[in-house]
């Protein structure tokens, strides 16, 4: 302690680092411990802050029992085939799909993006609607797409599409841009056409940062995804969420924020998991 | 083989001309090194050969052809960005070929696998002439140091067996050893595969130990365009005792500097010396 309190210049050793680290966790886990404890003291029928026994046994419920339209069919036996009828799973299983459809929409956007960026006519068609489009706040279309399209899937989606795309599009845009020049005129000396260029030199190269980037539009995503399943759905996480809410179901609520976040954690991780084995050759700086 | 004829070139609003009346004929087999100042449009005169960009006046013909936009007939190694990252030493020499003969959905033909052994095979005689290791094929471009690089992206371009090899200050980024390497390396190229060669170069030295011929590029005055101050026939490569004296005759003309009292008068338009060595 000679060396008095380093600020910038400071190593922490790892046992410190991690402790550290999990601090916040640990308090905020206890805090919660014990307002939920001194509020179930004061009302036992307290409904605000269950206490985790209760949120074991809602998640469970949610979890392994048959979900709520299913009861006709034959009971479940087996830990798998109860997991399989129940609500958890149908939501989970609503959600992904929905998630699933806007992902592969995507990649036109990817395509969209490098053609706009490659091609001077593709860009000058487009760039400055697409810019146009980004700067609308999706939210407020809700209403719009849920007229023209109905409540459907296609309006969830939809919602996805406008407020997703522009982005990932702008973003492949100014990746393609910023490939050097050296490179395609590199390209075009050795032979290329102009779609080899395009597809062999420019999309593999800037694939790794497009990937990035839709890693971190995954949160937006996740958010007109809920939206939309908040306000009209019969199904999904969010219906679930929405609905519990009416019902105070707080014990069923928050282990189904926590799984959310989990889900889309994992999501990201298999992706980054992806880009590094899809990219031996790109080093993140 | 390249013809260029009264070519000048500006850029920007208002105009800011770059290259006026350049007038040049090289000749097939010649080793060209274009020299100048920064800035002086040496780079835009590639370009220009290159198909990147036209000239506003004049026209700049190639085997007696026009050309609007690049192609294999000139190859070009430029001073860095010239590799792909994303693909191994073996693919980025490869792919020359490979794009050439087949199209993006020919490669999922069985004869694309049975052409590419042969690309490979050739691939690894280009890296035993660039003076590279087999065991570097399987590296990616970030992996090699800056040398090494410039050795595969010539490997790469002679590959498509291009009739013009253009460089742009393809040595530059290179630290001196490495350099000399590469000019004696880029020589024997030459002579071996009778390419001809334009190099543009910012170094004086560099020109007159490479070129059979010097091309200077510079201003008379800042509000002009470059003109070709002096085109230097070197038919034999310099004495290392003679180029201190070049050097400095041919720096004082590209820097527009009076020459010593006794030589040719100041921009006396396009001129042939023969040097003393």
């Amino acid at each position: 302690m000679s060396a008095g309190f380093l600020l910038i210049h400071a190593k922490p050793g790892r046992t410190w680092t991690t402790l550290l680290s999990w601090t916040l966790f640990a308090l905020g886990i206890a805090l919660y411990f014990y307002v939920s404890q001194a509020r179930h003291r004061d009302n036992p029928e307290d409904r605000v802050m269950p206490t985790v026994t209760q949120m074991a046994r809602g998640m469970f419920d949610a979890a392994l029992k048959p979900a709520e339209d299913d009861e006709a069919q034959a009971p479940a036996t087996t830990f798998t085939q109860r997991f399989l009828g129940s609500m958890l799973w149908k939501d989970t299983k609503a959600t992904s799909r929905r998630f699933f459809y806007s992902m592969l929409l995507l990649i036109p956007a990817v395509l969209l993006g490098l053609h706009m960026g490659l091609f001077p006519y593709v860009g000058a068609f487009f760039l400055r609607f697409v810019l146009f489009f980004d700067k609308i706040v999706a939210l407020s279309l809700l209403p719009i797409l849920f007229i023209a399209f109905g409540i459907d899937e296609l309006a969830k989606i939809m919602l996805i599409v406008i407020g997703v795309t522009p982005t990932i599009i702008l973003d492949t845009f100014n990746l393609t841009r910023a490939v050097p020049a050296e490179q395609t005129v590199k390209a075009f000396t050795l032979g290329a056409g102009d779609f080899d260029v395009a597809y062999r030199v420019v999309l593999k190269q800037i694939a790794p940062r497009v990937l990035n980037s839709i890693r971190l539009n995954l949160k937006a995503v996740m958010l007109f995804l809920f939206a939309g399943e908040m306000i009209a759905s019969t199904d999904g996480l969010a219906y679930r969420i929405a609905l519990l809410r009416r019902h105070m179901g707080m014990d069923v609520i928050i282990p189904y924020v926590l799984w959310v976040a989990m889900l889309l954690f994992l999501v990201d991780f298999g992706m980054r998991l992806l880009n590094r084995q899809l990219h031996p050759w790109f080093r993140e700086s | 083989m390249i013809r260029i004829d009264n070519v000048a070139v500006s850029y920007g609003t208002p105009p800011r001309p770059v290259l006026e009346a350049i007038d040049l004929r090289i000749e097939e087999g010649e080793f060209v090194c274009v020299l100048g100042q920064t800035g002086c449009g040496k780079s835009t005169l590639l370009r220009l050969v290159l198909g990147c960009e036209q000239p506003q006046t004049g026209r700049i013909l190639v085997d007696g052809r026009e050309h609007r936009q690049p192609d294999r007939t000139r190859g070009y190694v430029p001073q860095k960005y010239s590799l792909f990252p994303d693909k191994t030493v073996l693919d980025n020499i490869t792919f020359g070929p490979e794009v050439s003969e087949f199209s993006l959905f020919g490669r999922l033909t069985p004869s694309f696998y049975r052409r590419r052994r042969e690309f490979r095979e050739e691939a690894f005689e280009y890296l035993r002439r660039t003076g590279l290791r087999k065991e570097d094929a399987r590296k990616y471009p970030d992996q090699l140091s800056g040398g090494m690089q410039q050795r595969v992206a010539i490997a790469q371009a002679l590959m498509t067996r291009p009739r013009i090899l253009l460089m742009d200050e393809a040595f530059s980024a290179l630290d001196p050893g490495t350099r000399k390497d590469m000019q004696r390396l880029i020589r024997e190229l030459w002579r071996a595969t009778g390419t001809t060669i334009l190099f543009v170069t910012h170094n004086t030295q560099e020109a007159l130990r490479l070129g059979t011929r010097v091309i200077v590029l510079a201003k008379e005055s800042p509000d002009q365009g470059s003109r070709v101050m002096l085109d230097l026939s070197v038919p034999e490569p310099c004495h290392e005792s003679d180029l201190p004296h070049l050097v400095h005759r041919l720096e004082s003309v590209s820097e527009g500097t009076r020459p010593e009292v006794g030589q040719a008068p100041r921009f006396a338009g396009p001129f042939r010396i023969s040097p003393a060595c």
